[in-house]
């Protein structure tokens, strides 16, 4: 924090006497693009920001009054071009009939498999769902993917994961899927790939509300208010979530609360200053197989994300630090309780040297540290039986340099040099190019070297085995493909291959189990998408993979399909749309070596939606309807964990 | 200046939520209602009865049923405990654990064994067991009687000696 406010002041003393940029400041390579439509004042009411905005004043023309003009869908910092990626924007998600924001992400794309067990809470602990894998690596253990949340990788200190109940998309401008991994850019766990949500702020001055109140099976309960906000210098992001459900079978229900505030100050036009805080509370119950079900297997987690970000931009360079801490407290029935943190400080500069160079350093550090107690296990009257754990730091320097020698290519290097308080000194790096050739139509290839230290669960607790001498997990993943967006038409191919050394299974059951690094999996596939954009009121796409992972099959599957049919008409001031989706999943194992086969996963949901929008004023009503598994089919992820049948959540979205 | 919202669109909406508000509440109806009950034995309790999803946490004697559950639909066994407590106040009788009880004829007591203590067991033991049969249920009302030609051990689950 302390680099943070020196940062400040010092910009703070600079603004007195610097004039502020003038427009042709900008920085040249990672400027925005820009695209003006002339819209009626009331068109643009509801903009919101997804990334970052500029602010130009306001034009008339032939008696029309323009509005302000924002600009929009800025690069990311950093962003490498490269990578294959897939973004979906925070309106998808929110429109979308799955269950969790994580299941609504990985029905956009094929690649990343996410299991589920019930009906909108995924838990933690045992019969916990929301393992998230991407090309083959990931889900147990669930840390192979990184979770990236406004520039905060989100990592439970002690189990080295993200909480999967996290992520509710109401403050969610976009969300971009890096699949293999980028320890370079994001260090440890992003091995197999990373989840980049980025959080909207209000584009213009004033403020929004939005309330989204559902009810449906299962006494299922859901409340969303958000509160956007802008107001001279100050931007305000707000939001308070709270779902409850009994559960589609005795004991499967929960209940999950989220609260989320952040406040920006644009201290200048180039400087901001944002604080934000997340708080989470999860509570529910591990139901158990659906032949021998349990009773009172609860859990109970508190979370808080805090963070500081300070962003100053120039024309030579860009500079952000950031700031964040990650505490949580779990309690688990069977008298596990643990304190967990995780602090991290970041530094990073985007220097532009030349218009074809665009040059990333930065700085960063990360310490994790827990407590873990079982208050069952009491060694006297006083005092709880504690695990002996030892905290992880890890500090590293990274840099990425892109080059574009020409406006349609790109090349990226990068390298990260890290050093872990445990294992001593990494090298991971990254290099990739992209040709986009002809209009819509693009190559790529990328290859990456990951990293992932292993958890403070995998080296010291017994739950239910631990292993202090583990190493560990590198992946070298290479990947190619290549892209057409052309009008109604968007297709892309890819194929990859990801080779792991050092990788962390656990093997057998308590009190037999044990948790070892086992020498090398290659895994091969071929991953696509179909889609047909804009064929008058109608949207369609297909996304489809296929992978060999080799013997480690456990909840790895082989090919899963996702597809989507959305069609939305407008009658004036009244928008109907709808659409219909499903997933297939092929090839899910529940142990590795192709032990404990799953059927085949197969589901269908539907959404219809009545948008009301008068034109003179700033008012959305938008009843909806989300209906899950509208062919009843029996499925499940996890074996024994059946998915509820069909079932219904009807809601209502009102906007002002 | 801002104007109510249009009565049609008014209309449409709560009639819309109305409507679908009707339908989530009958969803619950498509789920299987499950009675089982207990018809092994004059002297078998059962507890923690299983069936596809659906738990009872309620001790059953001979003839007693269950609550009706809503589980879900699909195909499985019924999984239960099962406790003998004749045997078990026999066992405890022999072994004189429980002081007062003793044989009604002192011809039933059996022969006096050199018996290592250690192996008495007052624990009462529940074991695992579930029906031979497998239930196939899709929703509707469904009442299934346990017997005790169509039960077999469940060693699918620790037992009482936990194993």
């Amino acid at each position: 924090m302390m680099n943070t406010l020196i940062f400040l002041l010092f910009f703070h003393i600079q603004a007195a006497t610097n004039e502020p940029p003038s427009d042709d400041s900008a920085p040249a390579k990672t400027g925005p693009e820009i695209i003006m439509e002339v819209e009626s004042p009331e068109e643009s009411a509801q903009n919101t920001e997804e990334t970052s905005e500029d602010k130009k004043s306001p034009i008339k023309t032939d008696g029309l009054v323009l509005p302000e003009v924002t600009v929009e869908g800025e690069k990311a910092p950093g962003q490498d071009d490269t990578a294959d990626a897939t973004h979906v924007s925070g309106d998808k998600l929110r429109d979308s009939p799955r269950g969790s924001t994580l299941e609504a992400i990985s029905q956009e794309t094929a690649d990343v498999y996410v299991s589920g067990r019930g009906s909108g809470v995924h838990g933690v602990s045992n019969g916990a769902s929301g393992a998230i894998h991407v090309r083959g690596l990931g889900g147990s253990p669930n840390a192979q993917v990184l979770v990236v949340e406004d520039g905060v990788p989100d990592v439970q200190g002690i189990f080295g994961h993200p909480l999967p109940d996290a992520y509710v998309p109401f403050l969610i401008g976009e969300v971009r899927v890096v699949k293999g991994g980028d320890s370079t850019l994001y260090g440890s766990n992003a091995l197999g790939g990373v989840i980049l949500i980025e959080n909207r702020w209000r584009l213009r001055e004033g403020f929004e509300i939005e309330n989204d109140a559902a009810y449906g099976s299962f006494q299922s309960t859901k409340e969303t208010l958000s509160l956007l906000g802008r107001w001279g210098d100050w931007d305000l992001a707000s939001a308070f979530h709270y779902y409850r459900t009994d559960g589609h079978r005795d004991n499967a229900g929960g209940y999950n609360m989220v609260g989320a505030t952040g406040v920006r100050w644009r201290i200048l036009p180039d400087l901001k200053l944002t604080l934000k805080d997340k708080v989470i509370h999860l509570e529910g119950e591990d139901p158990g197989p659906a032949t021998h079900p349990n009773t009172g297997h609860w859990y109970d987690v508190w979370r808080n994300n805090l963070s500081l970000r300070l962003d100053y931009r120039q024309k030579w360079f860009d500079f952000r630090t950031l700031s964040y801490l990650n505490v949580g407290v779990h309690r688990l029935y069977d008298g596990f309780y643990s304190e967990d943190y995780t602090a991290g400080l970041s530094t990073e500069a985007d220097i532009h040297p030349h218009k074809t160079l665009d040059l990333l350093v930065g700085l960063s550090a990360t310490w994790i540290e827990g407590e873990v107690l079982d208050r069952l296990a009491q060694v006297d009257d006083d005092d709880d039986e504690e695990e002996d754990v030892k905290g992880l730091a890890n500090y590293a320097f990274y840099n990425q340099l892109t080059w574009k020698p020409l406006k349609s290519l790109s090349f990226v290097v990068g390298s990260r040099e890290l050093y872990s308080t445990k294992y001593g000194f990494a090298l991971l790096y990254k290099g990739g190019a992209k040709w986009e050739f002809y209009e819509g139509l693009s190559l790529r290839s990328r290859i990456t070297r990951n990293f992932r230290q292993p958890t403070l669960r995998e080296l010291y607790l017994p739950f239910p085995t631990s292993n202090p001498d583990l190493k560990p997990e590198y992946s070298l993943n290479w990947d190619a493909g290549f892209g057409l967006d052309y009008r109604h038409v968007e297709f892309s191919f890819s194929t990859y291959r990801t080779q792991a050394e050092n990788m962390i299974k656990y093997f057998g059951s308590w009190p037999s189990a044990e948790v070892v690094n086992i020498d090398e999996i290659v895994i091969w596939g071929v991953e696509g998408r179909f889609g047909l954009k804009e064929l008058g009121p109608v949207n369609m796409f297909v996304t489809g993979n296929w992978q060999d992972v080799g013997r480690y099959t456990k909840q790895n599957p082989d090919a899963k399909v996702n597809f989507t049919v959305e069609a939305a008409h407008d009658f004036g001031e009244h928008r109907l749309s709808g659409s219909v989706s499903g997933e297939w999943v092929h090839g899910l194992y529940m142990e590795n070596y192709s032990r404990e086969p799953i059927d085949n996963v197969f589901f269908m949901d539907a959404t219809l939606r009545y948008r009301y929008e008068p034109s003179d004023k700033d008012f959305q009503l938008e009843p909806y309807l989300l209906l899950r598994n509208i062919l009843d089919l029996r499925y499940e992820y996890i074996e024994n964990y059946p998915m509820p049948g069909f079932n219904v959540m009807a809601g209502l979205k009102v906007r002002i | 200046m801002r104007q109510p919202i249009g009565y049609p669109s008014f209309f449409v909406t709560v009639t819309f939520l109305a409507a679908v508000l009707s339908v989530c509440s009958g969803c619950d109806e498509l789920y299987p209602e499950v009675v089982v009950t207990n018809t092994i034995d004059e002297h078998i309790l059962i507890r923690n009865i299983s069936f596809n999803g659906c738990k009872w946490d309620e001790t059953l004697a001979f003839e007693e049923s269950s609550s009706p559950g809503r589980c879900l639909a699909g195909s499985d066994r019924i999984h239960f405990q099962r406790f003998n407590p004749k045997t078990y106040c026999e066992e405890q009788v022999e072994d004189e654990t429980i002081d007062g009880l003793c044989f009604c004829n002192e011809e039933d007591k059996p022969a006096e064994d050199p018996m290592d203590t250690g192996l008495i067991n007052e624990e009462p033991m529940w074991f695992n067991y579930q029906t031979l049969k497998t239930y196939d249920v899709s929703g509707g009302f469904h009442l299934f009687e346990l017997t005790l030609e169509n039960m077999e051990q469940d060693f699918s689950v620790p037992g009482p000696y936990g194993h």
